[in-house]
């Protein structure tokens, strides 16, 4: 185990300065951390939006788009790039709604093109683990789940430089 | 509270792919991309108003301690301080945020190269609680907006068996360099002076420094001579003036922070008498840092 920072070690050592567990720069305005925060989520979409061509508030592509964008169902795309559900009862449907896709999967066709992945198998069964991370007494926190990028806008494929498969 | 591990060192590592490490197209490339990853500015020249550069060592401190707390990866650190830098470079941070942000950049690069990595609450704790998980997991999203989701840097601790297998080295002292490297770059990671110097350059700066200090080089002089910086600067295309630079500054940060934590120890040990045992022999080990080899890593 001599990679792990566990062997250190006397110059780093000397480095330290009480416990590891301190607060360094005193408290943290929340508030104005909470404005940042929203205002730093703001300019990312903006970005996003001149970058894709699309108003991902209104869901809708921008008239100077350099993109042609066509809707696809939900259920088309893979589950990792659906809509988060929040709350108990939604994440029960969308583990069924994995299911469902997983069965309804129709067989892999002989593909000429290797790296094109297959996309919901590999996600149907790692869902429940997709925004964990292993701890213990986990269920004992606050339900909370982590944001996507994705969460702010719907699933929506790029057609344009993306040659389609040929059996869609 | 006491923070309780009850983790069991079982972790399962790959071992050296020689298919990578043989390949001289592998460090080629990592040579190639390298520069793609460093901050863009010397950000306290600019952007940055309210911090200084002796809080980014405040943080940088931090973030090592728990890091070797939590028995991280030797390459977690050196990741999160690139991802710190360069975030900073681009945004004008307050001084408050700061530490949200060191925990951020620890919370995605342990994510990004440990099998285990570290939780957002236990990331809070070593802030005392001073954020909460909610936040830093928001703060997330923010730190990948700004780093245009480009995490897997290249970082020094890369270079290291690259350099390392290109040199003719005693078998027997490979696992004591490694060590020695790996402090030298976590050390260089704490100092803003060299946040912009390529990782190529860090890491063989950092195995020049280890061997010297090691005294490797003087067993064989016929082997080494003068010749050791010139083969570290062919291996990764250094100029070889500069390595010796870089190298020195390395050996001279390595001194004034043995000094810097004996002052601070003798501070500590006339207010509480010593906590350890240990503390008093390291003090005495370190009371000429000049010589590396008195230093036990």
């Amino acid at each position: 185990m001599c990679r792990t920072m566990a062997s250190h070690n006397r110059i780093l050592s000397v480095l330290k300065n009480g416990p590891a567990r301190r607060n360094l720069f005193g408290p943290v305005d929340r508030e104005q951390l909470q404005v940042e925060y929203q205002t730093a989520l703001q300019q990312d979409l903006e970005e996003a939006s001149q970058r894709w061509g699309f108003d991902f508030i209104l869901d809708k592509p921008l008239a100077s788009s350099n993109f042609q964008w066509e809707g696809v169902p939900g259920t088309k795309v893979p589950l990792l790039y659906r809509s988060c559900l929040l709350d108990e009862e939604q994440g029960a449907s969308r583990r069924a709604a994995g299911r469902i896709c997983k069965v309804g999967r129709v067989e892999p066709q002989h593909n000429d093109k290797e790296n094109i992945p297959h996309t919901p198998e590999r996600c149907a069964v790692n869902m429940h683990d997709l925004e964990k991370t292993p701890e213990r007494g986990e269920n004992a926190g606050v339900k909370r789940k982590q944001t996507n990028l994705t969460d702010f806008y719907q699933a929506k494929r790029r057609v344009v430089w993306m040659p389609r498969k040929s059996g869609e | 509270m006491e923070l309780l591990c009850l983790e069991m060192d079982t972790i399962i590592r790959a071992r050296p792919d020689p298919n990578l490490l043989c390949d001289d197209r592998v460090l080629q490339r990592l040579l190639t991309i390298e520069e793609r990853f460093l901050p863009q500015y010397s950000y306290f020249k600019g952007v940055q108003k309210d911090i200084q550069p002796f809080m980014r060592r405040m943080v940088a401190t931090w973030m090592l301690e728990v890091c070797e707390e939590q028995k991280c990866e030797e390459e977690v650190f050196p990741l999160a301080m690139n991802y710190l830098d360069r975030f900073l470079a681009v945004v004008p941070t307050k001084k408050c945020n700061l530490q949200l942000l060191g925990a951020v950049c620890m919370f995605l690069a342990s994510k990004l190269k440990e099998t285990r990595p570290l939780t957002a609450e236990k990331l809070c704790i070593y802030t005392d609680n001073s954020i909460r998980p909610q936040e830093l997991l928001e703060w997330e999203l923010v730190v990948l907006g700004k780093l245009k989701w480009n995490l897997a840097a290249v970082t020094p601790n890369d270079f290291i068996e690259h350099i390392v297998k290109r040199l003719p080295l005693p078998e027997d002292k490979l696992a004591l360099i490694r060590k020695h490297v790996q402090t030298f770059i976590a050390l260089c990671a704490t100092d803003f002076r060299f946040a912009m110097y390529p990782p190529s350059m860090i890491a063989t700066g950092s195995v020049g420094a280890a061997i010297c200090g090691l005294q490797l080089d003087s067993a064989d002089q016929s082997q080494w001579g003068d010749s050791l910086t010139d083969l570290l600067a062919k291996i990764t295309n250094t100029e070889v003036d500069v390595l010796k630079e870089c190298q020195e500054q390395i050996e001279r940060v390595l001194v004034s922070s043995l000094r810097e934590g004996r002052q601070q120890q003798q501070q500590q040990q006339q207010t509480q008498r010593g906590p350890s045992g240990k503390g008093l022999e390291e003090l005495d080990q370190s009371s000429t840092p000049t010589d590396v080899r008195d230093v036990n890593l």
